[in-house]
């Protein structure tokens, strides 16, 4: 029986993981999901590209408002100029979808310097309104700067190769957004054990106490709005990879607000939370819909009118109940549920 | 001067509308510290009750709100008992996601109910054109901005007059204060939802009787931040003031510069205002800036 | 580079060609709809479902095609295109359809492009018929429709040649995004061709409602004939307007405005306005339609049923005619290339008849003009259906 869990070191204390077990299951979990394009058909295919793409969207803007604690309302705005940066880069310039996928990302990350700067005086739902602001903003001007954007007849997004193999659909795509979530998880993983990770977490816990610390504020809030915003900025890249087409009104509201959902649902400021978000919240629809088609034939009366509006009633059920009933989110249903298993027989 | 004169009149006539909503924000937010992502569906909610009791009862403009208020009070409470009472104590942040799911159930509720289409809503009121010196009207329109100003100086004697009022201003300052001398808090936060409720009611139904009840109506919520924001989070009244303001740099934008930036120029205001002045026109100073 | 030969290796397995298409079994054909049945134009999705669910019961009434009964699977996606993607696929994969008739809004049909493409997916799009639609071609995409482009030419020149108003001066509300960059190009032909004096273009934002100060620059411009551009509560709002600055006008507008929904909240304004539309709204035809629609829905579908009822049908139709045509050996291929082959077939004279034998694979483009009376809410219609 285990007594506790000690650690000596500074080393051992922002490790990653020290438990073997935990690296044996990311192993089997890794290598499940290389091995996932063989088993399963090509929707449950597609439906793991949109969760890996939620992913990686949800844990850039974990590390802005679960690490650092700027609340921001306008993802859609970030994943919105994310994708018409890879999209105009790719189709009118004809760069390499290796290069534009990341410019994307840069372009992201340099205009949300535009909103981080007048927001580094602000908190809390300030600055979410903010941001809300500022995507309204950016889909104002993607809709107006017809030259570059194509304004209301939006783009194609087609024929992204890498060595030759078409990165858009079926399996190689499902390896490029697995590759690029794994990237942007470790990266974020080790983020948060450096210098800067720790820095953004005393912002988030006290900004007065981290000054007095010396941590130079409006560096590390800057940087977390341009390290999130590059990841969202290639979230959005991947998305308009995986649709092929793109115009403003793929980038509505209601994406900035499943994202927030997403990580308040996983458990704020965990990379693990932001990804159990990610894939409970895209998977949600798909289990409502399929409980629904176990209550209800498909073809009744009532199923045709009314079941499409109770099922966004039901989603919305679900993340209130969720927020009252558990309100540290999945992450905290897994450490429930770890503690009980690791301690049974004991109460604690 | 006469173009002029009449984009600053239809910019009051849509401002009234903003202020309306934003007040109830304010209200929510004063009290609670909460902002209720879920109001504009709250005002569209309570349209379309106004809507059915019309269809049901023929009522007239007066009799109608004095039957709407008392329901959407009602609303209010239940809603603030059954979705935000049990969150008391959870992170703020917490409690606004509430709101935004409680934004989803609200608009599947509301169309599940009533459908899809559109409707007029005329509540008995002519439709007649009403001259004011050069300048037209609608009844409805005028009735926007008379109701706005009679809300304003209801909320200011309420605030300032009433016991509840000053426990409302009391929790407002300091909650756990406020419980020491013997305020209830839970109580003051259900009674901030119902007066917040019967301000939506006020709004949604003027708005219906001047742009149409539609099951998008909602989006006038998130349309009435730039004013919520200019008056200051907190501030109820000063909301009021900054709905007519933004309602003027809307229609005046669009009227001169054009560009369908009626739209946007709200929200461009926010940002310039949130850099300037981070607690609005006429919010408390003590919004803290690191 | 794990990754890559995986990739390689899974692409090489899945190309594997399948022997026969999808969704035909001997006996049921099933087709696809992707539309909005959630939120605030869902009213589009619900006429939709209607207007199949009466052909599809009629075809089927009659034997079905060629002994198998065609089967509608509907999927909702709110009108948001990232929505209809996963829709699409979701039909493709899951539900195994044959073809997609049914396709939401012009942004959403462009998302699911691709997957038609390459599915080779007979498809007919009849709800959003605009030119990013069939421009360039899609060679087993089908559209059945006027563009907004010629509905708002055909008013205009009727307005031109038969209300003269004095003075005329012409002025057109749009929205800012494809839609309304379709009807900005009928307005701007109409402008040139007819030398009238154009009083000037606003664009407004999809959602608006207040549009008192674009009807404020109209008056001054001294605009009596408009190019309505709104939709639904827009366009009523447009005219509520004009009505309380006391505009005399010629008001012409989007054929959304011919659903009675429509009609209700916009004969308030009093204007007699027109409407260019492709499917009949008025006359015999559409009556022994109403009459036959009745077998097969409900009172509430009735009540609910206007234009996009009439055009599913009609593309409903066509599509079953092309998949009669290939005889027992039902395939998408064979689909398509009668598709390409149909000419002149008759739909009750609800709209022109559809001939899918051009460049475009375009058809139904013929426009018939009706002008409204408000007082009654009734349509009489003005001309004939023609090309413009």
């Amino acid at each position: 029986m285990r007594t506790g869990h000690f650690q000596e070191t500074t080393g051992q204390l922002i490790a990653l993981t020290d438990s073997p077990a935990v690296i044996g299951w990311t192993g089997v979990l890794i290598a499940g999901l290389l091995a996932a394009p063989l088993v399963v058909g090509n929707y449950e295919l597609t439906l793991m590209v949109t969760v890996l793409i939620a992913v990686v969207g949800a844990v850039g803007l974990n590390l802005l408002t679960g690490t650092t604690g700027l609340i921001s309302l306008g993802q859609a705005g970030f994943l919105a100029v994310g994708a018409y940066g890879n999209a105009v880069l790719m189709v009118d310039y004809g760069w390499p979808v290796w290069l534009s996928l990341p410019a994307g990302g840069v372009v992201s990350a340099l205009i949300s310097l535009l909103v981080g700067i007048p927001s580094l005086r602000l908190k809390g739902l300030y600055l979410a309104i903010t941001t809300l602001a500022f995507s309204f903003i950016v889909s104002h001007v993607i809709l107006y700067a017809e030259p570059i954007t194509h304004g209301p007849n939006g783009i194609f997004v087609n024929g992204a190769k890498i060595l030759g193999v078409n990165v858009q659909k079926g399996p190689a795509l499902y390896y490029l957004t697995l590759f690029v979530a794994v990237c942007v998880v470790l990266m974020v993983l080790n983020m948060q054990r450096t210098r800067l990770g720790r820095g953004w977490l005393a912002i988030r816990d006290h900004d007065i106490a981290a000054r007095a610390m010396g941590i130079d504020l409006t560096r590390y809030k800057l940087l977390a709005f341009v390290v999130s915003s590059f990841i969202v900025g290639i979230a959005g890249g991947l998305l308009s990879l995986q649709i092929r087409f793109i115009n403003i009104d793929v980038f509505g509201l209601i994406l900035s607000i499943e994202a927030l959902a997403i990580i308040i649902l996983g458990g704020m400021g965990s990379v693990a939370g932001a990804i159990m978000g990610a894939v409970f919240l895209t998977l949600l629809p798909e289990a409502i819909r399929i409980a629904f088609n176990l209550i209800l034939t498909p073809g009744s009366a009532f199923y045709s009118t009314y079941v499409y509006e109770i099922r966004g009633v039901a989603y919305g059920a679900v993340i209130v109940a969720f927020l009252r009933f558990k309100p540290d989110g999945l992450i905290g249903l897994w450490r429930d549920a770890r503690k009980y298993w690791s301690n049974w027989p004991l109460a604690y | 001067m006469d173009l002029f004169l009449l984009f600053v009149s239809t910019g009051l006539v849509i401002g009234a509308s903003y202020g309306l909503i934003a007040m109830g924000f304010a209200l929510v937010y004063k009290a609670t510290g909460v902002v209720n992502f879920a109001h504009g569906e709250l005002v569209m909610l309570t349209a379309y009750v106004a809507f059915s009791l019309t269809q049901a009862f023929d009522l007239s403009f007066i009799p109608l709100m004095l039957v709407t208020i008392p329901i959407s009070m009602l609303i209010g409470l239940a809603l603030e008992r059954i979705f935000i009472r049990p969150m008391l104590g959870e992170p703020v942040f917490s409690i606004v996601m509430v709101t935004i799911g409680l934004a989803v159930i609200l608009r599947g509720v509301t169309m599940m109910i009533w459908g899809p289409d559109p409707h007029n809503l005329t509540a008995g009121v002519t439709t007649r054109v009403i001259m004011i010196g050069h300048l037209p009207f609608y009844a409805a329109q005028l009735m926007s901005i008379a109701a706005l100003a009679i809300c304003t100086a209801l909320a200011w004697a309420f605030l300032r007059f009433s016991r509840i009022g000053i426990a409302m201003r009391a929790v407002a300052a300091h909650e756990t204060a406020a419980l020491l001398v013997g305020i209830s808090v839970k109580r003051i936060h259900a009674i901030a939802w119902a007066l917040s409720a019967a301000l939506a009611a006020v709004a949604g139904v003027l708005f219906a009787m001047n742009f149409k009840l539609a099951p998008d109506l909602w989006f006038q919520g998130l349309k009435s931040f730039p004013a919520v924001i200019l008056g200051g989070l907190d501030a109820i009244l000063g909301s009021a003031m900054a709905g007519l303001i933004i309602g003027l740099i809307e229609n005046l934008s669009q009227g001169y510069i054009g560009q369908g930036l009626r739209e946007t120029s709200g929200f461009i205001v926010i940002i310039v205002v949130l850099m300037v002045r981070p607690y609005g026109l006429f919010g408390d100073k003590d919004i803290e800036r690191v | 580079m794990k990754h890559l030969a995986g990739a390689v290796i899974a692409a090489l397995m899945g190309s594997a060609a399948m022997a026969a298409d999808p969704g035909v079994t001997d006996t049921e054909i099933r087709i696809g709809d992707v539309n909005i049945m959630t939120g605030p134009a869902s009213f589009i999705g619900r006429a939709v479902s209607i207007g199949s669910k009466i052909a599809a019961d009629e075809i089927n009434a009659a034997g079905g095609v060629n002994g198998r009964k065609i089967t509608i699977v509907t999927e909702d996606d709110g009108y948001i295109p990232a929505r209809s993607f996963q829709a699409l696929t979701k039909l493709l994969e899951v539900d195994e359809i044959f073809a997609l008739n049914g396709t939401s809004g012009t942004a959403n049909v462009l998302a699911m492009m691709p997957l038609i493409e390459e599915n080779n997916l007979p498809t007919i799009v009849s709800t959003a018929p605009n030119e990013l639609v069939y421009d360039p071609v899609r060679p087993s995409v089908f559209t059945l429709g006027a563009s907004y482009s010629d509905a708002f030419y055909a008013q205009l020149k009727y307005i031109h040649e038969n209300t003269q108003p004095e003075n005329p001066v012409y002025g057109l509300i749009r929205q800012d995004d494809d839609f309304g960059l379709a009807v900005e190009h009928g307005y701007e032909r109409a402008v040139k061709d007819f030398g009238v004096k154009d009083g000037g273009i606003v664009r407004f934002k999809k959602g608006t409602s207040n549009f008192a100060a674009e009807m404020i620059q109209m008056r001054a411009a001294g605009v009596n004939v408009l190019a309505n551009g709104g939709i639904i509560s827009g366009a009523a709002n447009i005219l509520s307007e004009a009505r309380k600055l006391g505009m005399p006008l010629e008001s012409a507008q989007v054929w959304s405005e011919d659903m009675p929904l429509s009609v209700n909240l916009a004969a308030q304004a009093g204007y007699d306005y027109y409407v260019g539309d492709y499917v009949a709204l008025t006359g015999d035809d559409y009556d022994a339609f109403v009459e036959k629609a009745k077998q097969y829905v409900t009172a509430d579908d009735i009540a609910a049923m206007n234009r996009y009822t009439l055009v599913t049908y009609a593309a409903l139709h066509a599509m079953a005619e092309a998949m009669g045509q290939c005889g027992q050996d039902l395939t998408r291929a064979c689909t398509v290339e009668n598709l390409r082959k149909l000419k002149d077939f008759e739909v009750g004279g609800i709209m022109a008849p559809i001939s899918f034998d051009n460049d475009k694979q375009l058809s139904g483009t013929a426009i018939a003009v009706y002008q409204l009376d408000a007082a009654s809410k009734t349509f009489t219609r003005k001309t004939d259906f023609a090309d413009y």
